[in-house]
């Protein structure tokens, strides 16, 4: 469950992102490390070698995970994003719809249903991994990812919808694209979106881009 | 008091120290890829070690200075002339109003630190003033300097200092990394193991600030080279599905699908910024605590010189 993978990093596998969330809350009360920085079923820590001893660390991370993990508590609140799908705003969603059988319209109704729960922010500032999706969204990413996919871009990938908080390369199937600003460098807060918020989808015209 | 950009050199971008604890929110620690030679300019100006100065890459810059101020620079090794003569890195500069520094194309090591007496005046983003090129943030507009940019340096009064020999970073084109096996080092098959640490690999072209590939041998992974995203370090070698190994440094995301198949140690990572294509570089592979060992040895030699080391190489 606790793997040393590198002279000042341990790894703790466990059972799911709601988890490794949970416990990076808990191990960042229990101790002060440079970082730990939650995955999809994993938890990174890093710890000051310089100073602290493997052989502790090690001890006081089991003494974390020796009162067990709870699961993330999910935020009340419920974030609505409007979403452009399609043409020129989601490339990809004529891929999909040859991927899975399934009509634009279709695949629309069947991302923008469902309240969906932000997995991890990681990769680039603010870029959301948000999980639940329907099985049909089981696509693997693009064999050649895109030097550039513009900020607000939802893509799809491996069972997941990601969020791109701003523009960067990527590899993510991309259907749509929200005008919602996801990060802000300037704000007193510059991240909109957390692990463990509610969001849910909603399809909007592209004239409704920018206003 | 100011500096003027009269030419910015290939990618000049202000940076002072990384920034810690963003990981999770994905922004990763920016600031100088060579963290112990901004170190070392920054010394020779009287500033704390991670106060915002100039990185530049390979090609450094020229730049005019609006009034009387006391530079240094340290790292890759470069030609530097104020005025039409020569100076010498490792030592406290005394720039008068007006004149001119040229900072030539660097001979050994990819990256050049300009530090300013008092410190460059930069923007503060989650806690540091490091440039975030990525994400256009931080440092000077949040990109790499550009003709005509002015600069603002906060400026003070201090004394010539040299760095003695023994603290002069060797720069080199050929380079040994110490580093431990990672989470899915056991994904390598066993000759893709013994090949990762027999090699002598080349940095390719591609190599900037996200990271750096390196050319040699393809290696192969036991599974189909994806796995559920996971964190990454400034450090952290990836095997992506071509069988490239892709060395990530201080720009690189914080979570990666690919297998990390080994991670650099932490009292080489400040190395990362000096790798310029072309050069050589092996992997050294060591048990973690013989790694811990040889940081703390390290860090005992440089405290006599730079007493802040500890926080300098993190």
């Amino acid at each position: 469950m606790l793997t040393r993978c590198g002279d000042d990093l341990f790894s703790i596998a466990v059972a799911s992102p709601g988890q490794a969330q949970a416990l990076a809350l808990q191990l960042r009360e229990a101790g002060a490390w440079p970082e730990v920085i939650p995955g999809i079923d994993t938890v990174l820590v890093r710890f000051n070698a310089a100073r602290h001893d493997a052989h502790d660390v090690r001890k006081e991370i089991d003494a974390v995970l020796a009162q067990g993990i709870p699961e993330l508590q999910e935020s009340a609140g419920l974030l609505e994003i409007p979403v452009v799908y399609g043409g020129e705003y989601g490339p990809d969603l004529d891929t999909l719809c040859s991927a899975t059988g399934l009509s634009a319209a279709a695949l629309i109704e069947l991302h923008t249903r469902r309240v969906y729960t932000v997995d991890m922010i990681g990769f680039t500032p603010g870029f959301a991994f948000i999980g639940g999706l329907d099985e049909c969204f089981r696509v693997p990413r693009r064999k050649e990812p895109r030097q550039r996919v513009a900020a607000g871009s939802v893509g799809i990938a491996d069972g997941r919808t990601g969020l791109y908080a701003m523009a960067s390369p990527g590899g993510w199937n991309i259907i749509g694209r929200t005008p919602h600003q996801l990060f802000d460098a300037t704000a007193e807060d510059p991240f909109v979106l957390r692990a463990g918020m509610q969001v849910r989808f909603k399809a909007i015209d592209a004239g409704e881009f920018g206003q | 008091m100011s500096i003027t950009v009269i030419k910015p050199g290939l990618q000049t971008t202000v940076q002072a120290g990384p920034r810690i604890g963003w990981r999770h929110m994905g922004v990763p620690a920016n600031g100088a890829a060579d963290p112990l030679s901004l170190a070392l300019a920054n010394k020779l100006v009287g500033n704390a070690w991670n106060a915002a100065a100039l990185e530049a890459t390979l090609v450094g810059p020229t730049l005019r200075f609006d009034s009387d101020c006391a530079i240094a620079m340290a790292g890759a090794r470069a030609a530097i002339t104020l005025n039409g003569s020569e100076q010498a890195q490792h030592e406290t500069l005394f720039a008068k109003a007006g004149d001119e520094l040229v900072v030539a194309t660097a001979q050994a090591g990819a990256r050049i630190y300009i530090a300013l007496a008092g410190g460059l005046v930069a923007d503060e983003i989650l806690e540091s003033t490091s440039t975030n090129l990525q994400a256009g943030f931080g440092g000077h507009e949040g990109r790499a300097l550009q003709v005509g940019d002015s600069l603002e340096v906060a400026c003070c009064e201090v004394e010539l200092l040299q760095t003695p020999d023994e603290f002069r970073l060797p720069m080199s084109s050929s380079w040994g990394l110490r580093a431990c096996m990672a989470g899915e080092s056991d994904l390598l098959d066993e000759t893709s193991l013994q090949t990762l640490f027999d090699t002598n690999w080349i940095i390719d072209r591609r190599a900037d600030r996200m990271g750096l590939r390196l050319d040699g041998p393809a290696l192969t992974v036991s599974s189909d080279g994806r796995m559920p995203s996971a964190a990454v370090m400034p450090g952290t070698i990836q095997c992506p599905e071509d069988g490239v190994p892709y060395l990530l440094s201080v720009d690189a995301g914080t979570v990666g699908g690919y297998p990390r198949i080994a991670q650099v140690a932490r009292l080489d990572r400040h190395v990362l910024g000096q790798l310029r294509p072309g050069d050589h570089v092996r992997l050294l592979l060591r048990e973690p605590d013989e790694a811990v060992g040889e940081l703390r040895a390290k860090l005992a030699y440089w405290r006599e010189w730079l007493p802040d080391i500890e926080a300098t190489i993190l």
